[in-house]
């Protein structure tokens, strides 16, 4: 219907530049419309007078449009107007014709695969209609790109596709053959997670066009798919693991099922879910306890529904690091408190987190425990990095900041800040505001604006509830369900004293408020500063949690344990190892880079970094990690995990003889299973390619039009073509339906 | 029995005459008019962060409300002992404590805010059944109990008949130089028997047949002391006598201290 109105294809227009082609100059034609429009509105109006009363209003100046739209288009025929269009020379230009090979173009939709589809729409003269005009080089693109001499050659078993990777190789061809354009039929799914912005700009560099064409459903009747699994990649043994699991499913809204975590056989958590809406992305935490220390594979999935056709996008499997190291946080209070004894006896009970601390008992003398040396805070609160650096948090009781001299105040701040660790203030009648922290050079680190007053700490009862951040947060979880939850902590006995701690910062959480003196204060505030982390707890009462409960009640010794665990757990060692993605999808290469820091966790520029890797079926390797020139202290390497499999590594920093650190990490090579993914056709994504590289995304009904529509392009060898306009059919119908529609108003208004 | 109702009635009007008069020579119920202004219940509503908790139990001896010899074996020395130990306590430490005492019982679970608790001439003690197990709830949950003030083996018998009320299964131990409750602020490896206000006419250290101080407890599943059981000696005396220039300081001393460690041990363990 388009080209029988317009003559030519789409792509003509929307690839070809507008000119008028008539020797006349452009500001002929711009006074001419002008001085017609003006001249029929002159003419109107005189004579109006005479005209219909009917006419005198608003319908004379429709009459004066139309006829004003006639003779403007009349001129702008008297100009030629043209497209200028370039076209690939016939018999002179490649077409790459790319067939997506991947496994995932084997599923059987309406009786047919999707690559038997594929290729048959190109059988139904699609191809031959191609090479009337141009030479065609067959591809299947799966993990790679790879040329055929025939489609017969297509078997859809390869394990991965990845686009971006398979048309850059087209791209770099093109350099040496007049590639006019490509077209690629796939599913559109692809396991690299996308097509990259440097692959885009090279296609756009080169000028070639892809023309797209979709397979398979845009939506899969009766699926239930798991979108990820969040979990942090390492974490201390017997602490509780936040895991964020999203998914989406078609077919089964509202029905119900279970989402299961397991460690090989062994189930972890398991929670009842009930599907949304189709389509409608749902997310859930589930707490999993994290067990004894060792390299962890959680297995994460939704339990399977009767009549859902692919089982294997279920679920997800997700690594984490159990580490077992002791984290020592040291406790300094400035005087005998109850809050003292309770946390000290919290973490009696915990096997990971060691509590040193330092109690002034009396004027003259400080009380020390959980200490592994005698001389350990033996001459009171460190003064040297070394010393103080050697803990993951510190906690400050109810001390005066002058108590801590300036250096010691500077080593605080870059015990935060450089080294990474976690502070926690406590509130009490020499804390924060009543001890001059809020006027120190450590003000910066508090999560909270502190107010500028005295007597902000009153011995009077506050009781505690969550803000809405605080209920789903693994500090203050002691019941799964957030609402639960929320209506837990309600019930809890109030704490025997509170603080004034004036307003969070920006950037800062809430997680608890507290209800005292009849308005409501921060409780619990965190902020994440440096390289390390804050809180402040606005009181020293919570023992009460303990003394007025139940024996068997837990929740100081959770609320606790969980609030000290979240102080150290992401304090880093002197070597610190990561990977971009723990979790590789046919993929083996990777990129190790590791941050080496010494004693006082200067960078270690000068280190000597190696990364041992054991793999599976015996794989060996020792790799140097070369430093980063531009980060003092980061170290790189690359390697490739050749076979699939879990993967130990460990890198060692040394300094000569002495060595600096040590630090393990684990990742994974998972063939084949990213193509059970994403199985429905990726619309978007084959659309977003084909405009982006000015070429067009096409259904298989519409295929048949590509040959006239491709020779349309500026890679290759082309030609530049005028095409004219003037005798579109579409002009001499605009030119009727504008003389028709004038007289037609003018009968109906009986002015004839 | 027939004399026991003339007998109280006239020591009642001996009492509240003696201390009318007393009160006259502005000398206070405890002694000089120096010290009575210090044990005044100024400051009883002041808010702190330590209160010195005195155990009121039920006597099979005595009656369980008010205060005085007659009335309730829990009062020994009370408060004079408790206000003066409290002084010592907020001079020589950094606790931050309210000048008087509190009395404490088993009866509500107000006992719950009060998480160290001294009782005396515990040979006395009796509990039903939900006072034992509000006591046992309170030491497991990590509250700390001090006993002082009871003597010999009948005493000490007695005294178990209560604790094994609380705790069926759980052994007393003899505390040693090794723990460190002797040691949290003051070293007290060099221990003696700390006798009562008796010394001054007598000269002896012990009461009845408790010839040997005993230091013992009852620990928790951790080897903390909940319990500190002060057999044999009477601490709540010599803090109460201390400024008696008759009493030996060696024992006041000594006792201040035993008192100060096992607080400092109770909020720290």
């Amino acid at each position: 219907m388009f080209e029988f109105l317009f003559k030519y294809p789409l792509a003509v227009f929307s690839k070809g530049s507008f000119v008028l082609l008539g020797a006349w100059p452009k500001w002929v034609f711009a006074i001419l419309l002008i001085a017609t429009a003006v001249g029929l509105a002159w003419l109107i109006r005189s004579r109006l007078p005479q005209a219909a009363p009917s006419l005198r209003k608003w319908k004379a100046g429709v009459i004066w449009l139309l006829q004003t739209a006639l003779a403007a288009l009349l001129l702008l025929l008297l100009w030629q107007p043209a497209i200028l269009v370039a076209e690939l020379k016939p018999q002179q230009n490649i077409i790459a014709v790319v067939v997506d090979d991947s496994r995932s173009m084997a599923i059987t939709e309406d009786g047919a695969t999707r690559e038997s589809q594929a290729v048959k729409a190109l059988r139904g003269g699609v191809l031959d209609e191609l090479q009337k005009r141009f030479q065609i080089r067959l591809y299947r693109i799966d993990g790679q790109l790879s040329r055929i001499s025939k489609l017969d050659d297509l078997t859809p078993s390869a394990p991965a596709t990845r686009i971006g990777e398979g048309l850059k190789q087209v791209a770099s061809e093109a350099a040496d053959l007049p590639i006019g354009a490509v077209v690629l039929l796939s599913d559109g799914a692809d396991n690299s997670g996308g097509i990259d912005l440097d692959t885009i700009s090279t296609l756009r560099s080169r000028r070639i066009p892809i023309h797209t064409v979709g397979f398979g459903p845009e939506q899969v009747p009766h699926d239930i798919e798991m979108d990820d699994a969040v979990v942090a990649p390492r974490a201390l043994a017997d602490s509780r693991l936040a895991a964020k699991i999203s998914f989406h499913q078609r077919g089964f809204a509202g029905q119900k099922s279970a989402l299961t975590v397991r460690d090989a056989a062994k189930v972890l958590a398991s929670q009842p879910i009930t599907f949304p809406a189709d389509g409608e992305v749902r997310s859930q935490t589930l707490l999993i306890n994290a067990g004894d220390a060792g390299a962890k594979t959680l297995q994460f999935s939704i339990d399977p529904l009767p009549g859902e056709e692919n089982r294997s996008n279920n679920g997800l499997a997700r690594l984490v690091n159990v580490e077992s190291n002791k984290r020592k946080v040291l406790y300094v209070e400035g005087e005998p408190r109850w809050e003292y004894k309770f946390i000290r006896r919290t973490e009696d009970e915990d096997r990971i987190v060691k509590l040193a601390s330092m109690l002034r008992t009396s004027e003259n003398k400080i009380y020390r425990q959980g200490i592994d040396d005698p001389k350990e805070l033996a001459d009171g609160f460190p003064a040297r990095a070394e010393d103080l650096f050697q803990y993951q948090g510190l906690i400050i009781g109810s001390v005066e900041v002058n108590y801590f001299t300036a250096g010691q105040q500077e080593l605080i701040q870059q015990f935060v800040d450089r080294r990474g660790g976690g502070m926690l203030l406590l509130g009490g009648r020499a804390s924060l505001s009543e001890g001059g922290w809020g006027s120190s050079s450590l003000a910066d680190l508090l999560p909270v604006v502190l107010p500028n007053k005295k007597g902000t700490f009153h011995r009077e009862p506050a009781t505690v509830e969550l803000t809405s951040v605080g209920a789903d947060n693994i500090i203050t979880r002691l019941v799964e369900d957030p609402a639960r939850n929320a209506e837990r902590w309600k019930k809890l006995p109030y704490v025997m004293d509170y603080q004034e701690v004036g307003k969070a910062k920006p950037g800062a959480v809430v997680l608890a408020e507290m209800i005292a003196g009849g308005q409501k204060l921060p409780f619990l505030t965190t902020q994440n500063y440096g390289r390390g982390r804050t809180a402040v707890l606005a009181t020293a009462g919570t023992w009460r949690w303990q003394m007025s409960q139940p024996l068997e009640d837990q929740t100081h010794e959770e609320f606790w344990q969980q609030l000290l665990r979240w102080l150290v757990t992401d304090t880093p060692g002197r070597v610190v190892a990561s990977v971009p993605n723990q979790m590789m999808f046919d993929d083996g290469h990777i990129q190790f880079t590791a941050e080496v820091r010494d004693k006082t966790y200067l960078s270690a520029a000068d280190a000597r970094v190696e990364a041992h890797i054991l793999g599976p079926a015996g794989v060996a390797a020792q790799i140097e990690m070369a430093p980063d020139p531009n980060t003092p202290g980061a170290f790189h390497a690359e390697w490739t995990a050749d076979k699939a499999g879990s993967y130990l590594t460990e890198v060692v920093a040394t300094r000569g003889a002495d060595e600096i650190g040590r630090d393990t990490l684990t990742f994974s090579r998972m063939d084949g299973v990213a193509e059970n993914f994403h199985t429905e056709q990726n619309r978007e994504l084959l659309e977003k390619l084909a405009s982006q590289t000015g070429g067009r995304y096409w259904r298989p009904q519409d295929f048949n039009r590509l040959p006239s529509e491709i020779s349309y392009s500026e890679a290759g060898i082309t030609i530049r073509d005028t095409k004219e306009l003037w005798n579109m059919p579409v002009v001499f119908f605009v030119l009727l339906l504008l003389r028709f529609s004038e007289w037609l108003l003018r009968r109906k208004w009986g002015v004839v | 029995m027939r004399l026991l109702l003339p007998t109280s009635v006239a020591l009642l009007l001996l009492g509240t005459g003696s201390g009318l008069l007393a009160l006259q020579q502005d000398d206070g119920f405890f002694g000089s008019s120096r010290t009575a202004r210090t044990y005044s219940s100024q400051g009883e509503n002041e808010k702190a962060e330590y209160y010195w908790s005195r155990l009121r139990y039920s006597s099979a001896r005595g009656g369980f409300g008010g205060y005085g010899y007659f009335r309730g074996r829990w009062s020994q020395d009370y408060p004079k002992a408790d206000r003066q130990f409290l002084m010592a306590l907020r001079r020589l430490t950094r606790i931050q404590t309210r000048s008087t005492e509190q009395v404490v019982d088993l009866e509500s679970d107000e006992i719950y805010n009060y998480p160290w608790v001294y009782a005396v001439q515990v040979q006395t003690w009796t509990f039903t059944e939900d006072e034992a197990y509000r006591l046992r709830q309170f030491l497991l949950r990590g509250g700390f109990l001090m006993v002082d003030d009871f003597h010999g083996a009948a005493d000490w018998e007695s005294f178990m008949r209560g604790m094994l009320m609380v705790f069926p299964d759980r052994p007393v131990e003899d505390l040693t130089d090794r723990d460190e409750i002797f040691h949290v602020l003051y070293d007290l490896g060099e221990r003696f028997q700390v006798p009562g206000e008796q010394y001054v006419m007598t000269g002896r250290t012990y009461e009845k047949d408790g010839y040997i101080a005993e230091w013992r407890g009852i620990r928790d599943d951790k080897g903390r002391i909940m319990v500190a059981i002060c057999h044999n000696m009477h601490l709540g005396d010599a803090w109460e006598w201390a400024d008696d220039p008759r009493y030996p300081e060696k024992f006041a001393s000594l006792a201040f201290r035993l008192g100060i460690n096992y607080i400092m041990y109770g909020m720290t363990h």
